[in-house]
């Protein structure tokens, strides 16, 4: 046995492994590309429309989008005027700590200034918060000037989905891409993307 | 390793028998089609020509609208315009066609097969070869018969493309027992009359042969890209994926040579 | 840093045998020096059988075991899921690879007497597990429920039928119904990718570990553990790591490259390994114009087919696969490889493999006359090479193999 030509082992086995290593995220792609939505789950999950016409002021009404609760809310005039009030309860009022698609439009946070759309789904741990929009005592909150609250874990919104402080959700109520044309509100999709 | 080599000739001499059956039918072997994927506007006239003659009957029901527009690089807008005919049809939507099966069946005896993976399991030189062998039949329902497919069910849906075409006789060189062409004196080629050729009555249909088979060879083009979507994509991966492994092969092998220095 | 993790890894190591299970099946573990490329096939197969499991588990995930569903789903991986085309290809193609490898690997072992003492363990592991892989690819291309996945069970879950009383019912037990419904498909589906695939790997590992009990042969065929050092290990042989581990690496290498180029640029390998009728969904009403069995069944096909008889043909076809279990019992020769056997060993193996190989082309195609006469005389052989073995094995003239590697 001759003396073995150590530095040229080294390098062949780092250019081997190197080599061999930068394989491994390429050959992990298709397995984890593999489990992102199916083009037929995409489908499924495409934008849905809705009329808006027919809610009353003050009434609620849940789309189902990808299988999700979306609230559509129109307000009474009463209670967009009530909106400042609750502001001293509010955690994130401008909703600055998440992604907010339409910031300083509407204080409705939507692109309309009469119905809000929120995803209904309780950013901490994914139940579908209730609709109280009578302002009176609650058990919850004695001065409750109506909202959303969560039967969960006891999270409190407003009425256009403003997180309280104090309660376990860390933000406000997601706002799904949404656009309205006359009366039909389209939920899943922003204006312009066909 | 001489035994490796003489088992290689073995095998190689006993598998010299022909397969049996020619593959388009009375026609003989099918004619040689070579798709084009890479050729979007070729696509994109095939998927014209069967949106337009061939769904109202086929559906492509494994196949989406979306899916098509991307790949083929048709702007969906443009898409949903020209060529989608249902009004609530969505870019997500299976390409699953308008014709009621059982209804069909009544109409053709046969409902109309799901064509997304027809160039799989016919191949797509049968397709190409089939669509242009329609000819006069009288005896038949819709006065057509085919040589590729023998009293197939399917009118001649493209005769107003094509014209009309018959079965019958024409001049062909004549062949010697060995094989040459026979020739007389003047060296002309003697010709001898041969029946059951196709003969297109020129000038009876909207396109010229030519023209006709380039129609033709640009719906075969979009079915094969159909059946397999992917199959473009395939192919440029694949190099990447050989070459990687060429490389890593030659670096082991370089290795490998190298250990063995230690017990050689 | 470094004294904390050796306190870790010598807890564990107290605990669970990992430097000992190291160091005798690897790192000290020793192989013959000498081997060529046929020796290779083993660790070959190892590789493909990963591959079968990991993309096997992503293709369970949207595969959908209904009558209804499941030509349906495989297109729905073919075009919807993000490469789940990689995945199926990966799987297909595995699938044939598997057999490929397994079949050379089979050969290697009667080319250099691998089932001889003191391999026949070896050997038996083997075959089981090749008979188990028969049974897993027929019960996986049945999943499809393409026309040929159809027809292909028809055949052979008929072949019940050929056992006598008892045929005809335990054809409708197997299928779960009249035809071949979703019924058959669910529980060929859990067979698939639980029950075989359970038995494989413990039998993968009964082989191995017996493999490594007795080590491994050479393609002299000579024991090299008849000379030692002073420690015991054999003078002709070097420990599995690294050496013969960067030697598995090229042949992985190698392999790897012809296993690309046939997935991505001839999946379908001209229809052997994705039949075309199999692009049609079952229709148990119309029979596809020719049915031809997965090339890695044709031989066993083309035997059934010789015999003019429906129990005898299924008979034949079992023996074909029975009697190479006890081929260890029939070579009764002094010498283990080919290399130094008389002529009649080496005429029979390479009739042995022309037949084998010739029968397997003849399942493949529709029968003719000629044919089924081709397919007798190769069936003949095919047997003829095995009952004939203890007679030609021990009568020929052998020369003597070297001392040493």
């Amino acid at each position: 046995m001759s003396n073995p030509n150590t530095t040229r082992r080294k390098v062949l086995i780092g250019m081997t492994a190197a080599v061999g290593a930068a394989g491994i995220p390429f050959a992990a792609t298709p397995f984890i590309s593999a489990w992102n939505p199916s083009a037929k789950a995409k489908a499924l999950g495409a934008a849905v429309k809705v009329d808006v016409s027919k809610i009353q002021p003050g009434q609620k009404i849940q789309v189902s989008w990808r299988k999700q609760p979306v609230f559509v809310i129109r307000h009474t005039a009463k209670s967009l005027e009530s909106l400042g009030q609750v502001v001293a309860k509010l955690d994130d009022p401008e909703s600055l700590n998440i992604e907010e698609p339409y910031r300083g439009i509407n204080n409705t946070r939507s692109k309309s200034n009469e119905f809000s759309v929120l995803a209904g789904v309780c950013t901490h741990l994914g139940c579908s918060p209730k609709y109280y929009p009578e302002m009176e005592s609650k058990p919850w909150d004695s001065s409750w000037s109506g909202g959303f609250f969560c039967p969960c874990h006891g999270s409190m919104f407003d009425l256009v989905g403003r997180v309280y402080k104090g309660v376990p959700a860390p933000t406000n109520l997601k706002v799904p891409p949404h656009f309205f044309e006359g009366t039909i509100l389209t939920i899943g999709e922003d204006e312009g993307v066909a | 390793m001489r035994l490796v080599s003489l088992l290689l000739l073995i095998t190689f001499s006993s598998l010299g028998y022909a397969a049996g059956g020619a593959e388009c039918g009375d026609y003989g072997d099918c004619d040689e089609f070579d798709a084009r994927l890479l050729d979007n506007s070729s696509l994109q006239r095939g998927l014209n020509t069967f949106i337009n003659n061939c769904y109202g009957c086929h559906s492509l029901q494994y196949s989406r609208w979306g899916r098509v527009a991307k790949d083929l690089d048709i702007p969906e807008s443009i898409l949903f315009e020209k060529l989608v005919f249902d009004p609530n049809a969505k870019s997500g939507d299976l390409m699953k066609g308008s014709l009621d099966k059982k209804a069909s069946e009544e109409w053709f005896g046969v409902a109309p097969p799901d064509l997304t993976l027809v160039a799989r399991s016919r191949g797509s030189n049968w397709i190409y070869t089939y669509l242009r062998t329609y000819y006069e039949d009288g005896s038949k329902q819709y006065g057509v018969n085919n040589l590729v497919y023998p009293n197939t069910a399917m009118p001649n849906v493209l005769e107003y493309y094509q014209g009309k075409q018959i079965l019958g006789c024409k001049q062909v060189p004549s062949y010697a027992s060995n094989g040459g062409v026979r020739r007389d004196a003047d060296r002309n080629i003697i010709t001898e009359e041969e029946c059951g050729h196709l003969l297109l009555a020129e000038g009876s249909g909207k396109y010229t042969a030519a023209e006709f088979d380039t129609i033709i060879f640009d719906l075969t083009n979009f079915l094969t890209y159909v059946a397999e979507p992917v199959r473009a994509d395939r192919e440029r991966i694949g190099w990447f994926v050989i070459l990687f492994f060429v490389v890593f092969t030659a670096l082991s092998y370089l290795l490998f040579r190298e250990y063995q220095k230690d017990y050689h | 840093m470094s004294s904390m993790f050796l306190k870790v890894f010598d807890w564990v190591n107290h605990r669970l045998p990992i430097v000992n299970t190291f160091e005798r099946h690897l790192s000290k573990h020793p192989v013959p020096k000498k081997v060529n490329f046929w020796y290779l096939f083993g660790a070959l197969a190892s590789v493909v059988l990963i591959i079968q499991i990991v993309s096997g588990i992503w293709l369970m995930m949207p595969y959908e075991n209904t009558e209804e569903g499941a030509f349906a789903s495989v297109e729905f991986i073919m075009r919807d899921v993000d490469y789940g085309w990689v995945i199926r290809y990966m799987h297909t193609t595995g699938a044939s690879m598997f057999f490929a490898v397994v079949y050379l690997h089979m050969f290697r072992g009667l080319l250099y007497g691998s089932y001889q003492r003191p391999r026949e363990l070896v050997w038996i592991f083997g075959m089981t597990i090749y008979l188990v892989m028969m049974a897993e690819g027929f019960l996986g291309y049945v999943l499809p429920y393409g026309q040929m996945s159809y027809w292909g069970a028809q055949v052979i879950i008929s072949l019940f039928g050929a056992i006598p009383y008892i045929g005809e019912s335990l054809e409708v037990w197997v299928r779960g119904d009249y035809y071949i419904s979703g019924a058959t498909i669910s529980r060929f589906f859990a067979l698939h990718v639980v029950a075989l695939p359970l038995i494989l790997i413990a039998l993968v590992f009964m082989h191995l570990v017996a493999l490594h009990e007795v080590g491994a042969g050479n393609p002299e065929g000579i024991d090299i553990e008849k000379h030692v050092d002073e420690d015991g290990v054999p003078l002709d042989s070097v420990p599995f790591f690294p050496y013969k581990v960067l030697n598995a690496l090229v042949g992985i290498g190698v392999f790897m490259i012809v296993f690309s180029i046939i997935m991505f640029f001839f999946p379908e390998m001209g229809g052997y390994f994705l039949e075309k009728a199999n692009f049609e969904e079952a229709n148990p009403l119309s029979t596809p114009e020719h049915i031809a069995p997965v090339w890695y069944y044709s031989p066993y096909y083309a035997m059934l087919r010789a015999v003019p008889d429906k129990l005898g043909g299924l008979i034949v076809m079992a023996g074909a696969i029975a009697i190479l279990f006890v081929v260890p019992w029939l070579d009764r020769s002094k010498v283990a490889s080919i290399r130094y056997k008389g002529i009649f060993s080496k005429i029979a193996l390479v009739l042995f493999a022309t037949s084998f190989i010739t029968l397997g082309y003849l399942g493949t195609v529709p029968v003719t006359e000629s044919r089924k006469l081709m397919s007798v005389i190769g069936t003949v052989i095919y047997f003829g090479f095995f009952f004939l073995m203890p007679f030609y094995t021990s009568l020929e003239k052998t020369s003597v193999p070297p001392e040493r590697l």
